[in-house]
């Protein structure tokens, strides 16, 4: 393993085109997944028609390392002003905004940095030294009644983040729960809550959803306390966190590398679920459940170890089974096919050389994530330094091309604004905005593979139970939820 | 065995995949602009992502128009809805010829249930159908407990409706509909688990999560070429030359006429007639360029003829919208 790596990384860093396209996708990707709207994807899909240009592996490499710097990239909007770049980002703002407010963001950006790029290179390790008896092992083993199960198990943490009291926090659940059910139904296709508008019966987009929930809703409170003298302005902190700091979170960074990993090897899932569930685990195991979505600096190492985690291992079924696990591993195989090559077993044997220039790309675009990340910091968050009444609707307009510029649907900028006023208003009566976007991207995933999970077990739900990983993920989430409803009697905290 | 069943089909399929590609029915090599048009960019709404087949084909033959004609294409992709997001966007957009739409079979049968929805075929004017392919049933090579479809449909008889197919079973959907067929043909019952992404339907089959896989062959080319996927069943009047040792429904016994998946180009009825008859032109042509040619070849789409024009397209359409109004009548389903 160790030969064909460095036989990798020479044949990567060994040629003056290759290295600049590394180059460019490291930065690219860091760009465009920091812009709402316009994702790594977007890069992606643009760049596509191009890589017929290229060698197969300088193609396949680049997409990669998108990929992997992409997925880093939308934290840092995420952190400092609550609109996280994508969908997987959107954990990390649950911790990493009020950690800017309270004039902490050069540790939250810091530990994302630092965090992204263990969660990287631990997955690309592992992808390295395994990757087809894991492809295999998951395809066996995880269906959709485990991935169902697994959900399942997430939510039942989802209620502890953010919300005044326990109650609210599942109502919190409960109206993203129910949100998710709008547009058309997983499996059979038919309109739900879409009241004969065509448009929504494609759903709820969640980048327009989750712009409004954060970024819009904050602007209104903001704008409320500027308005009532109460605002203050984020104070601009450069300390990065301390070794010390981050040592104490050691545990919570295995987790979420396992969790993420975990996530990122099933196909069709990716990297979104791993940020929540990584973030949903810190949770569950953590002594103080009330201080997170308050600024607590293991959300976000949480959140963006998973995420990233889940990078190397998306590529394990993509490139040993020639199963994609999300959009942009898809565009993989086109590139692939774009040069004759079929990503699946018969890579490994025809093309070794590509598969470990890709391997050798993906660990050190995790580690340059470290160095070009901190020097990007110490830019970026002069930004706080911007008076509120010239940042918000800053904001504003770049929320605004974010929601729009995903499907070109002016539907998809009402329902910003309307998330947006919704949160505003849920977030006074103390509901948690973390647990509505936690219900909403979690239901779809959820709902989609207990549809099918049920049609495979025959709407047996005692064959489900028959399954030993969805049995455990499935009681173990039931003890969760029962023990944060007896805490909570026992607390006697009344509902509200 | 596997890798021999892979190369072996992946010879047969250089050979036999150029019988489609050879002859271009377009003859123009050019095609003079009716006033100028088109004096910028066209807008390509596609109502798919870009990474399915439908995102793949609309990026292939927009390349193949712009190397053609120098007009660069911008693809707007609006999923969702079963094509109908995208659907209903191009209708309001201008009429000028300069937006065009990516559709396939989809549409003929969302207007086949509900006559309110555009039919493709009048109320848009098709330019080219540029992919038509057939569907299969696949085992996993190493299937043991069944090997062929007769021996597949007496395993499944055996099962009492315990066993499982992975496809696309949405209401009315071309693989529901088929599978309909199938199963009263036969007399076999069998889940049907839908999964609306590729990835985890092809997992479930190579997993064992179930038992066999609805599909395009264009869909699962890597999982031929690798051995890991075997079809037992192809859907189609008769063997294509890829596919010589896989017998078709009708061998099998079951007399219904096949639905096909197509993926074709189109521009609203109403466009300026000069302006349609150059588009029709880059895209029959874009047809031709040797780039969208490789890619239809490598997605197994030269194994039947893949090519309507206009006409072609509009006969292809009506006839599907019969078919499926039929059967959705057979069905019970609200056909309005």
């Amino acid at each position: 393993m160790i030969d064909n790596f460095l036989a990798g990384t020479y044949a990567l860093f060994g040629d003056p085109v290759t290295i600049g396209i590394f180059l460019f996708g490291v930065i690219g990707g860091m760009l465009f997944g920091a812009i709402p709207g316009v994702s790594m994807l977007t890069l992606a899909a643009i760049l596509l028609p191009f890589t017929a240009g290229l060698e197969p592996a300088q193609g396949v490499m680049l997409f990669a390392v998108l990929y992997c710097t992409g997925t880093y990239g939308g934290a840092i909007t995420a952190i400092l002003f609550n609109i996280p770049g994508s969908p997987e980002n959107a954990p990390t703002s649950f911790d990493g905004y009020p950690m800017t407010q309270q004039g902490k963001a050069g540790k939250a950006v810091g530990a994302a940095v630092l965090c992204s790029a263990i969660g990287g290179v631990s997955s690309a390790l592992v992808m390295m030294a395994a990757t087809e008896p894991l492809a295999n092992w998951a395809i066996r083993n995880i269906g959709p009644p485990e991935i169902f199960a697994l959900v399942f198990f997430g939510l039942a943490v989802a209620s502890s983040v953010g919300a005044r009291t326990i109650w609210k926090g599942w109502m919190s659940v409960l109206i993203g729960l129910l949100i998710a059910t709008i547009g058309q139904d997983p499996v059979g296709g038919i309109n739900r809550y879409n009241f004969g508008y065509i448009d929504l019966a494609a759903g709820i987009a969640f980048v327009p959803a989750i712009l409004g929930f954060f970024a819009v809703s904050e602007i209104f409170v903001q704008a409320e306390k500027k308005a009532t003298g109460k605002y203050n302005a984020p104070k601009v902190s450069m300390s990065f966190p301390s070794f010390l700091e981050l040592w104490r979170h050691k545990l919570a960074v295995l987790r979420s590398i396992l969790v993420g990993f975990f996530c990122g090897i099933l196909p069709g899932i990716g990297a979104t679920l791993a940020a929540f569930m990584g973030y949903g685990e810190a949770v569950r195991w953590s002594k103080n459940k009330d201080e997170f979505g308050k600024g607590k600096l293991e959300g976000v190492i949480s959140s963006e170890t998973a995420n990233n985690a889940a990078t190397g291992a998306a590529m394990i079924p993509l490139l040993a089974l020639g199963l994609p696990g999300g959009a942009l591993t898809a565009m993989m195989v086109a590139v692939f096919q774009m040069h004759d090559l079929q990503p699946g077993p018969l890579v490994f044997m025809l093309s070794p050389d590509l598969i470990w220039i890709v391997f050798a790309a993906m660990f050190w675009a995790n580690l340059s994530i470290l160095i070009i990340g901190v020097i990007e910091t110490k830019t970026i968050l002069n930004l706080l330094k911007i008076p509120f009444q010239f940042l918000a609707p800053l904001i504003l307009m770049l929320a605004t091309v974010g929601a729009y510029s995903g499907r070109g649907l002016v539907l998809d900028v009402m329902v910003m604004f309307i998330a947006g006023i919704l949160g505003y208003v849920l977030r006074r009566s103390g509901f948690s905005i973390p647990g509505i976007v936690l219900g909403l991207i979690l239901g779809k995933i959820g709902e989609q593979n207990f549809a099918q999970g049920m049609q495979m077990v025959h709407y047996d739900l005692g064959t489900y139970f028959s399954r030993p990983i969805c049995t455990i993920l499935i009681v173990a989430g039931v003890l969760t939820l029962g023990t944060s409803a007896y805490r909570a009697f026992a607390s006697h905290k009344k509902p509200v | 065995m596997n890798k021999l069943f892979g190369t072996t089909l992946v010879s047969m399929l250089f050979t036999a995949g150029t019988s489609y590609a050879a002859e271009c029915v377009r003859p123009e090599a050019s095609f003079d602009k009716p006033g100028g048009f088109p004096e910028r960019a066209l807008t390509m709404v596609v109502p798919y992502g870009p990474a399915g087949g439908s995102g793949q084909v609309a990026a292939a033959m927009a390349e193949a128009v712009t190397e053609l004609t120098g007009v660069a294409i911008n693809r707007d992709h609006k999923p969702g809805g079963s094509g109908t997001v995208g659907m209903t966007a191009y209708m309001a957009s201008p009429a000028d010829g300069y937006n065009v739409l990516e559709h396939i079979d989809d549409a003929s049968s969302a207007h086949a249930l509900d006559s309110s929805m555009p039919n493709p075929a009048s109320d848009l004017i098709p330019l080219v159908t540029s992919q038509v392919t057939f569907s299969q049933i696949y085992i996993r090579t190493n299937e043991t407990r069944y090997t062929d479809w007769p021996s597949f449909v007496e395993w499944v008889k055996a099962q009492d409706g315990k066993a499982t197919i992975a496809n696309v079973s949405k209401e009315g959907s071309m693989e529901r509909v088929t599978m309909r067929f199938i199963t009263e043909a036969t007399g076999m019952t069998i889940q049907q688990i839908s999964f609306d992404k590729g990835a985890p339907r092809y997992g479930a089959l190579l997993g064992g999560q179930v038992d066999a896989l609805f599909e395009q062959p264009g869909d699962v080319r890597n999982f031929l070429d690798a051995g890991q996927f075997k079809p037992i069943l192809t859907i189609f009047d008769e063997r294509p030359d890829v596919f010589a040792e896989t017998p078709t429904h009708r061998e099998m016994g079951m007399d219904f006429d096949p639905l096909l998946r197509f993926r074709g180009f189109f521009v609203h009825a109403d466009a300026p007639a000069d302006r349609v008859e150059w588009l029709k032109w880059a895209f029959q042509r874009g047809y031709c360029e040797d780039s969208y040619q490789a890619f239809n070849e490598s997605k197994f789409m030269t194994v039947i003829d893949s090519y309507r024009d206009t006409e072609g397209s509009q006969e292809l359409i009506t006839q599907t919208i019969g078919q499926y109004r039929d059967v959705y009548k057979a069905m019970g389903l609200d056909v309005k």
